[in-house]
């Protein structure tokens, strides 16, 4: 007998849990107390929560748990053939920029390449000391041989941060302007924050082949895009109320308020948005090459799966390298903005 | 056609303006129809009164001050002559247009062409250079900076900012931020200024060269000015024509001297009394108009004088009269001991007085 045979008994559910409840050896219990040739006297202390599996051996009527995870999983495969349709056309443009940006940042030859990343680093940052460290970071990590590998990674953060850049402020200022946009838009972007990495690439596996790079770059821009969504929203509402007033005052549009004004004024939370994406595209990165994507990422499961150490060490030193010029590139470029607009 | 004639000195009239802030407005409006008073309708429903049937006329070319203390409503009003509020009831008519009835496209033109704002806080573009906010208005309707910096530039030099063009705002001191303010405003062109409690975070001396400042342009310019302020001081140094507000109605409306010279209401009283009455008040508010001519003057005053001149002048004689002169004419005859009489509050003529007290 089950624990829960009463309930059934009680509800008169007998009948349509049909009379497997006393008789089927559904579970290792049944089976150990048949054998033992007792009745299993479950003690009040060893009470098991009424759970999927505790009711099935009551009635067979209730599914086990592991059918509802089957469920789920046959529900998915299901729907994938539909979904494929609809997402696969919209995101082939992002295996293609990553696939080309990839071939291209291997294709130039180092001597090519590094000047030009440090052009870009004084572009943007106007300090000699920020291309400094740019070039010898990109210097050791090409002596060691980890050049490619250190494109590569490059690479894919570049495309997936403009990908977020050109969704994420967009979905913030749409954001901004509604409140009703906003209550929806805030679970969402709670819930991509808080998802483990990992459980991203779950149902992407499903849906795309391995060997597609938009499997990684969905799961990439998923995970950095919230903090540039987040903080166009909140630079576009701390726009100081009595600027806009006058904006209205005198007679702007929309169009001129957003781009003369809210813009330009929201502009270095954009950009602290913007620098926090960068950080969390490289974090992701190196996950996502569980899922087959090229770089830094690589030589660290390297490291982990034939207990390389120093394989392992010295690739997690490229990615803390990386980090350390992404992030002081970007806040350079932030530093500057905000010098040229103080309040 | 003299009725065409002061019609067309009404620049925007305001007729029946009711603005209740609150879930739902039109059923709070019905009770304030009815009688209902700005604390009972926020306590039994709440909602806040903060528009309730106003009636204002707003001469052309003139200054028009409103005054009232804090919550009375003063921002509530302006902000709805260019629609930044939307009331809940009532109409604006400015140049014979009820401008409620514009479009957003109307409604653009009109905040464009007719009128300008300068607010409390000044409320410049941090983002762009002094010149560059200046010109606001031309940028507004595409212009660029080439093509509107001379205008904007004019306008700077005239309000005293010559040659601060390229600063960014953060660079001045809030008396020059606040002339930007007024540069801004100029430079549109409109007929129509409105400015809300424009020097009211400005220092007092600041200030006074503000008010000054104000007076000069307006003689040169005669715009019509919707002022703002909850200072009386500064109001009767402005105003041609002055509304009071409170709890969002008018309690009083006309020329300040008269105002001042016969409050209609206890509120008004206690607005006026702490006043320096003889540098506000004019000759012209407390002579006995006459054209016959008169014997044993002590000498000739301008109508348009203030009291304290007339007894500096007298020199404290309480015995003197003064011819008083308009125009190079003489209008009237000014008694030293009216004028004293004058200067203290209650005074004044009985019959107002009784007349407010059962009103
Ligand atoms: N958006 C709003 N929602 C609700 N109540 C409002 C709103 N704006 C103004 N009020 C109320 O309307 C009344 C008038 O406010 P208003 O800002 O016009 O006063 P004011 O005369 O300009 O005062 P101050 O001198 O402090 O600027 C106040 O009681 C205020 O609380
Ligand atoms: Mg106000």
């Amino acid at each position: 007998m089950a624990t829960y045979d009463f309930v059934f008994d009680g509800l008169g559910l007998r009948d349509w849990c049909g009379d497997a409840g006393g008789g089927g050896l559904s579970s290792m219990a049944d089976l150990l107390s048949e054998t033992s040739g007792e009745e299993a006297t479950v003690s009040a202390w060893d009470t098991p929560f009424p759970s999927l599996d505790a009711l099935h051996e009551a009635c067979d009527k209730i599914p086990q748990s592991r059918e509802l995870t089957l469920g789920l999983e046959r529900g998915f495969l299901d729907i994938k053939d539909t979904l494929k349709i609809v997402v696969d056309p919209i995101t082939q443009p992002l295996s293609w920029a990553l696939e080309n940006t990839l071939w291209l940042m291997q294709a130039t030859p180092w001597w090519i390449m590094i000047p030009a990343l440090m052009l870009i680093v004084y572009l943007v940052g106007r300090s000699f000391k920020l291309v400094g460290l740019v070039a010898a970071a990109f210097g050791f990590l090409a002596f060691v041989d980890y050049y490619d590998y250190t494109m590569q990674t490059l690479a894919i953060i570049f495309v997936c941060a403009v990908i977020c850049v050109i969704i994420g402020v967009p979905v913030g200022i749409a954001m901004s302007r509604s409140d009703k946009v906003q209550r929806v838009m805030i679970p969402i972007l709670d819930m991509l924050q808080t998802l483990p990495p990992f459980v991203y690439l779950i149902p992407l596996i499903f849906l795309f082949s391995v060997t597609e790079p938009k499997l990684y770059g969905i799961a990439i821009i998923l995970y950095a895009m919230v903090p540039v969504i987040r903080l166009t929203d909140l630079g576009i509402r701390l726009v100081d109320k009595d600027v806009i007033e006058a904006a209205d005052a005198f007679g702007m549009t929309k169009r001129q308020k957003l781009y003369g004004v809210q813009i330009p004024l929201a502009l270095p939370n954009i950009m602290a948005g913007v620098n926090q994406t960068i950080m969390m595209s490289l974090a992701m990165v190196v996950i996502a090459s569980l899922v087959s994507a090229p770089g830094l990422g690589v030589l660290v499961l390297r490291g982990i799966r034939n207990l390389e150490l120093g394989v392992g060490l010295l690739s997690g030193l490229g990615i803390v390298l990386l980090a350390i010029i992404l992030d002081r590139v970007t806040k350079a470029a932030l530093a500057r903005i905000n010098a040229s607009q103080p309040r | 056609m003299k009725d065409v004639q002061s019609e067309n000195d009404i620049k925007i009239s305001i007729r029946h303006l009711y603005k209740i802030f609150g879930a739902r407005p039109q059923e709070a409006l019905e009770q304030v129809k009815n009688g209902m008073g700005k604390t009972e309708l926020q306590e039994k429903h709440g909602h806040v009164l903060g528009l309730n049937d106003i009636n204002v006329d707003v001469p052309s070319g003139k200054t028009t001050v409103i005054m009232g203390l804090s919550g009375s409503g003063k921002s509530t009003l302006i902000r709805h002559l260019n629609r930044l509020i939307e009331p809940t009831a009532g109409e604006v008519w400015v140049d014979g247009e009820n401008i409620l009835e514009y479009n957003d496209k109307q409604l653009r033109k009109l905040r464009k062409v007719q009128m300008s704002m300068v607010f409390q806080k000044f409320a410049l573009f941090p983002h762009r250079t002094v010149l560059q906010n200046a010109g606001l208005a031309p940028s507004v309707e595409g212009e660029r900076e080439r093509k509107y910096a001379d205008e904007a530039r004019k306008w700077l030099d005239r309000v005293g900012l010559e040659g601060q063009g390229d600063q960014y705002p953060h660079q001045l001191s809030g008396g020059m931020q606040q002339r930007v303010g007024i540069a801004r405003a100029l430079t549109s062109n409109s007929d129509i200024m409105l400015m809300d409690e424009a020097f009211s975070a400005l220092d007092p001396l600041i200030r006074t060269d503000m008010q000054n400042l104000l007076i000069e342009l307006q003689n040169e310019l005669q715009k019509t000015v919707v002022f703002i302020t909850h200072d009386l001081d500064e109001a009767l140094k402005l105003a041609d024509h002055l509304v009071i507000l409170k709890d969002g109605f008018v309690v009083q409306q006309g020329e300040p001297q008269h105002i001042l010279l016969n409050p209609a209401d206890p509120y008004i009283e206690d607005f006026v009394s702490d006043i320096n009455r003889a540098r506000v008040l004019r000759v012209r508010s407390v002579m006995e108009r006459t054209t016959k001519p008169l014997a044993e003057t002590a000498g000739d005053i301008d109508h348009d004088d203030t009291l304290e001149s007339v007894i500096a002048l007298s020199e404290g004689d309480t015995t003197l009269s003064y011819r008083v002169i308009k125009d190079g004419a003489p209008v009237g005859l000014l008694n030293m001991r009216k004028l004293v009489r004058a200067l203290v509050p209650s005074e004044q003529s009985d019959d107002p007085d009784s007349a407010r007290r059962s009103g």
